[in-house]
């Protein structure tokens, strides 16, 4: 069980063109009622961008919301984390993401793929066990 | 003349309804209240009582009379069916115009061009991230690409949608292609499809915005241009689809459409244009969800209140002006994932609700939308809907087959209670532009799409295949995302940085010149900037250009509101 | 907060003096992790701050705050790009409302803050987490560790709501109240008091139609008022838009500083509510002495203390003499009452004298170095007695006996 004090702190963004940002409101909505602290961007955000705010904002985990295929620069995404100190931060994509595309996220790096039809309750939880994660990792002590 | 009609007899007031009450009461169990997705309680049954004879007349009437409840037209589906219109847009312009004519033989008879979401975000290909490139839509940033969109496609007959957020550059390019194949631009016919900026702010999408006060101004500008040099083309479609899509309910997305459209008239006859000039053409676009009846009667109480609406508010004469007319597209958020074959009766039930509604235009998903961007395969389907509803069905035998149903004519009355009331709402804030600048708009839209999504997630809202009647599926026979070719997409790259290499700079410097200094102008006698977008796409400025100065100038329309 | 003298194991010296160098070095994920400690009350975290607490007072800390939907958000994106194009380094603390239900927030600031891109811009969101006031209660060292970074300019930006106006106007050097125009929702709140502690007024969306009268409005009511010594609160116009009064803006803020000083809050805090002590007692000791206004006033050093035990030192200057030209007996007195307060605070709780006699059976002069030494006499639950001893070289020079009331309170 998580610590019941433990916060997570996520990011909850869009990269690349599509600004469809339904998906990505509702979520931040119900992680905020799941008791998480989400720092949302609007869409359209460069790569550096994401990297710099999960760098200064220190999140345990970004979330990544794509409805017309901008989850083919996740995979940049990923790689530009680590580059930039950032490779601790688990990454979870929502959306819309065809079945051959998911593998590929998969290995990549991303933790987990959500489509339509996953329950909000089920990503709460997959984001409060992941976080919670990162964070022990961070402060092996605390 | 006031006769009585058979559907306003008072007989279910009696004996049976009391006996009827009694049985209902005592059989059916578990009476839960069921609401649509407006709110609006939805009783077990609708009798006479429901409906008030003495108002058929004025609420209800005949087709092709105000206030239109039965239709815009006498002859509604009767005489012309619909337009059927495929948003259609992959790849590179070659692959595009391979894919129209395909739909145009198949049996669509109009263009809806569908341009790639770099194009949609104001950039060129040269801008952005190559892997995004043609995923969703053509890859079309000059004049000579929509000319090679255009191939063999004869612009005074075909009817063509441009989905053309602001600044408008498609058509500014579509013009340029019609001025080359010598047709006469009085003779063009079609929609700006994306033309109203304020709904790409409540619903974000994926829309190139200039900041508000600068998209208040090329659009107003675009609207002006049109009405002088294009008589047959639409320049306004205020679209309620973006907004159900963003997740308003059917009342909501029609309330702040109207409430849209108010503001855009207000604007326009605040710039000395007259009512009668320009409402004529103004077109409508909205979401068909699966939610059946609320969806015909959110149609049918759309076209009441833009009647009433134009005469009183506007003193419009003209019934041309009092027409409600628009395009349908049925709902992609209603598609699923899970058994994406399902997608499929869907579609078919949300046609039919548009249908019985009364569109003027079609628009028929791809089942595999939700999974991809559509496939040809898909594509095809979604066409045969179409044909099959229109001809195998006869669903176009009867005007407004549903009316006078009791609980239609019912929901109808509820519907537009809730419309006006949502309206009246953005009046309170100061109008629809002071409404979207407070976010007030897209709040209000947000808390309804979490309550619907919350309403799934309990099950109080079934989905086949998604929270009901799951099975295990085969993932594998799921289809791949259609992905432009890239040997195509490089060409296509080298085409494009070639072309930008070899034309008169001079030209494009001047005319790029020309319209930082029109956006700088005020008063009355300012340069029309459209005019000037239209110039600088005859000269050779790209898509890219042309939105870059812009953004320079006016500013850049950033989201106004979060969660 | 309780315990003055925290027993948590801070990291080894040497890596948390790294860190501090990282950290002042301008390196964004030392910061960022830093402040994560801070925010979440880590064990490591009161270690680090109090590391930090001597690079504090650089920064100019600017408060806004300002009814919801004021355009505060915007206001402070254009603020901060025109700051940073003036070649400053700008941090941003932007404070949410938690829920106070499930303590989840939504951090949307970002929304309206399209200057995180900027390498000199430095943006942190964070929750409420309940803290009456619109503040985390851990808004105050979240600063510092920006200060201590080396941030010309901090940030800090809350909900308006009543109070919580009034708590960041304890430690800005410089309050910005924003006020939307229009004499609804906006003005009522200004009204209700967070007028007091505006050192600017600002009415944004200047290009919107009533702007005009609030300026005009909220310049009559700060006519009502008394003015305030050594500045006069400007009302200023902008628009995010167009661009208009925010250089204008930024210019003011710069008078403010000038005028008002900026750290204010490193001096306010030396004698307030401190952040808590660190786990060593001799340096805890130091602190405590530190934060003493008067026994800096007096020059008096810090020389070394234990459990009961504190030995302080006086250089006797000109300003320590009497009108005979010797060192002053309240001088003498102050310098032993310093050593017998540290030693009789060194247990955790708040110790308060309450009866102290002292001998100077010798003169001092000029030059001469004291040295106060205090040791405990007895100690029970309530009551306890220290013996000082005031030498010169190894001269006996005064005796000093004090009483203390032990509290059951810990130190602030």
């Amino acid at each position: 069980m998580p610590d019941p004090a433990f916060r997570p702190k996520v990011l909850i963004t869009k990269i690349g063109l599509d600004g469809h940002d339904r998906g990505s409101r509702i979520v931040a909505a119900h992680l905020r009622d799941a008791g998480v602290e989400v720092v949302y961007t609007p869409p359209w955000q460069d790569i550096g961008t994401v990297v710099k705010l999960a760098v200064e904002e220190d999140v345990d985990l970004i979330g990544v919301s794509s409805l017309a295929t901008d989850h083919l620069i996740v995979p940049k995404l990923m790689r530009a984390l680590r580059e930039g100190g950032a490779g601790d931060v688990a990454v979870i994509v929502g959306g819309i993401v065809p079945d051959t595309d998911e593998k590929m996220l998969l290995d990549a790096g991303v933790s987990r793929v959500f489509h339509p039809g996953n329950k909000l309750d089920e990503i709460a939880a997959f984001v409060h066990a992941t976080s919670a994660k990162v964070r022990a990792s961070r402060f092996p002590s605390a | 003349m006031n006769k009585p009609l058979p559907h306003a007899i008072p007989a279910s007031t009696g004996e049976a309804n009391v006996r009827w009450s009694a049985e209902y009461a005592a059989q059916i169990g578990d009476d839960r209240e069921v609401r649509n997705r407006s709110g609006i309680p939805i009783k077990p049954l609708y009798t006479p009582l429901d409906v008030d004879p003495a108002r058929f007349d004025a609420e209800i009437g005949f087709p092709g009379q105000p206030p239109y409840t039965r239709g815009i037209y006498p002859t509604m589906h009767r005489g012309r069916t619909w337009t059927q219109r495929q948003l259609i847009g992959l790849g590179t312009p070659a692959t595009y115009n391979a894919r129209l004519r395909d739909i145009l033989d198949q049996g669509g008879n109009a263009v809806s061009l569908i341009p790639c979401n770099s194009v949609f975000r104001g950039y060129d290909m040269d801008e952005v991230d190559a892997e995004l490139l043609g995923t969703c839509g053509v890859v079309c940033n000059s004049a000579d690409h929509m000319a090679a969109c255009l191939d063999g496609v004869d612009l005074a007959r075909t009817s063509c949608a441009m989905n053309d957020p602001s600044p408008f550059t498609l058509l500014a390019f579509m013009l340029d292609t019609a001025k080359r194949n010598g047709v006469p631009w009085n003779a063009i016919t079609g929609t700006s499809n994306q033309s109203d900026y304020l709904s790409h702010f409540v619903a974000n999408h994926m829309f190139f915005r200039l900041a508000l006060a600068g998209a208040r101004r090329v659009l107003t500008d675009h609207i002006a241009w049109c009405g002088e040099h294009l008589p047959r083309w639409n320049p306004l479609s205020v679209v309620g689809q973006h907004m159900q899509q963003a997740g308003a309910t059917p009342a909501e997305a029609l309330g702040f459409t109207f409430a849209s459209a108010i503001q855009y008239a207000d604007d326009c006859v605040a710039a000395g244009m007259s009512p009668d000039a320009i409402l004529p053409r103004f077109t409508f676009f909205f979401d068909i969800s699966i939610s059946f009846f609320e969806e015909i009667a959110k149609f049918r109480a759309g076209r009441r209140i833009w009647a009433r609406l134009t005469r009183e508010r506007y003193g419009a004469r003209d019934p041309r002006s009092w027409r409600f007319k628009f395009h349908g597209q049925t709902s992609g958020v209603d598609l699923t994932r899970q058994q994406p074959l399902n997608n499929i009766a869907r579609v078919t039930a949300q046609a039919i609700a548009g249908i019985f509604g009364g569109l003027q235009s079609l628009h028929t998903d791809a089942y595999d939308e939700a999974l991809s961007c559509p496939t040809q395969f898909g594509a095809r389907i979604a066409v045969a809907t179409q044909n099959i509803l229109r001809e195998e069905a006869h669903l176009t035998d009867v005007i407004d087959p549903l009316g006078g149903s009791y609980y239609v004519e019912r929901l109808t009355d509820e519907m537009e209670a809730k419309v006006l009331a949502v309206m009246a709402d953005v009046e309170a804030e100061g109008g629809m532009y002071r409404a979207v600048e407070s976010g007030y708009v897209q709040r209000r839209i947000g808390d309804s799409a979490r309550t619907f999504q919350e309403r799934i997630d309990s099950g109080e809202q079934t989905v086949v295949g998604v929270n009901r009647y799951a099975i295990d599926e085969d993932a594998s026979a799921r289809p791949a995302l259609a992905k432009p070719d890239p040997a195509l997409m490089d060409a296509h790259r080298a085409d494009f940085a070639r072309f930008k290499a070899q034309r008169s700079q001079d030209d494009v410097a001047r005319a790029l010149a020309a319209l930082v200094r029109a956006t700088g102008e005020t008063g009355p006698t300012r340069t029309n900037l459209f005019g000037a977008i239209v110039a600088a796409a005859a000269a050779g400025c790209t898509h890219g250009e042309i939105c870059g100065t812009l953004r320079r100038e006016l500013g850049f329309g950033h989201p106004l509101v979060a969660v | 907060m309780r315990n003055p003298l925290p027993k948590t194991a801070a990291a080894p010296a040497g890596e948390l003096a790294r860190r501090v160098a990282a950290l002042r070095t301008g390196q964004r994920a030392v910061l960022a992790r830093a402040l994560t400690e801070i925010e979440n009350e880590l064990p490591s975290a009161a270690a680090l701050h109090a590391a930090l607490r001597e690079h504090l007072g650089h920064a100019h800390v600017v408060g806004i705050t300002g009814p919801p939907g004021a355009g505060k958000s915007t206001l402070i994106n254009a603020l901060v790009t025109e700051i940073a194009k003036r070649g400053k380094r700008v941090a941003v603390a932007a404070v949410d409302p938690s829920s106070p239900v499930t303590g989840g927030a939504v951090l949307g600031d970002r929304v309206r803050m399209n200057i995180g891109t900027a390498d000199s811009v430095f943006i942190r969101s964070l929750a409420s987490r309940g803290h009456g006031g619109g503040l985390a209660r851990t808004t105050p060292r979240i600063v510092d560790a920006l200060d201590a970074a080396g941030f010309d300019t901090v940030v800090v930006e809350t909900v308006g709501a009543g109070q919580s106006d009034v708590d960041i106007a304890a430690f800005a050097d410089t309050s910005i109240v924003v006020s939307p125009p229009g004499l609804g929702d906006g003005i009522q709140a200004i009204k209700a008091g967070i007028l007091e502690i505006a050192d600017i007024l600002v009415v944004t969306k200047a290009d919107t139609p009533n702007a005009a009268n609030t300026e005009r409005d909220l310049k009559d009511m700060l006519r009502l008022r008394a003015p305030r010594a050594g500045w006069s609160v400007p009302v200023l116009s902008t628009s995010a838009t167009t661009g208009d009064g925010i250089a204008s803006l930024a210019d003011t803020l710069d008078a403010h500083a000038r005028a008002a000083g900026v750290g204010r809050r490193v001096q306010r805090a030396a004698a307030a509510a401190a952040p808590p002590l660190p786990a060593d007692l001799r340096e805890a000791l130091r602190i405590l002495a530190a934060r003493d206004s008067f026994v800096r006033h007096c020059g008096i050093e810090f020389v070394d203390g234990g459990p009961g035990t504190a030995t302080v030192r006086m250089a006797v200057g000109c300003q320590h003499l009497n009108f005979n030209g010797k060192c002053h007996g309240g001088a003498i007195f102050t310098l032993a009452d310093t050593a017998f307060g540290l030693a009789s605070n060194s247990h955790g709780v708040i110790a308060a004298g309450i009866d102290a006699h002292a001998t100077f059976p010798v003169a001092v002069r000029e030059g001469d170095v004291l040295v106060a030494q205090a040791t405990e006499a007895s100690r029970g639950r309530k009551l306890a007695i220290y013996r000082v001893e005031v030498t010169r070289d190894t001269e006996l020079v005064s005796t000093f006996t004090g009483t203390v009331y032990v509290t059951s309170r810990g130190h602030a």
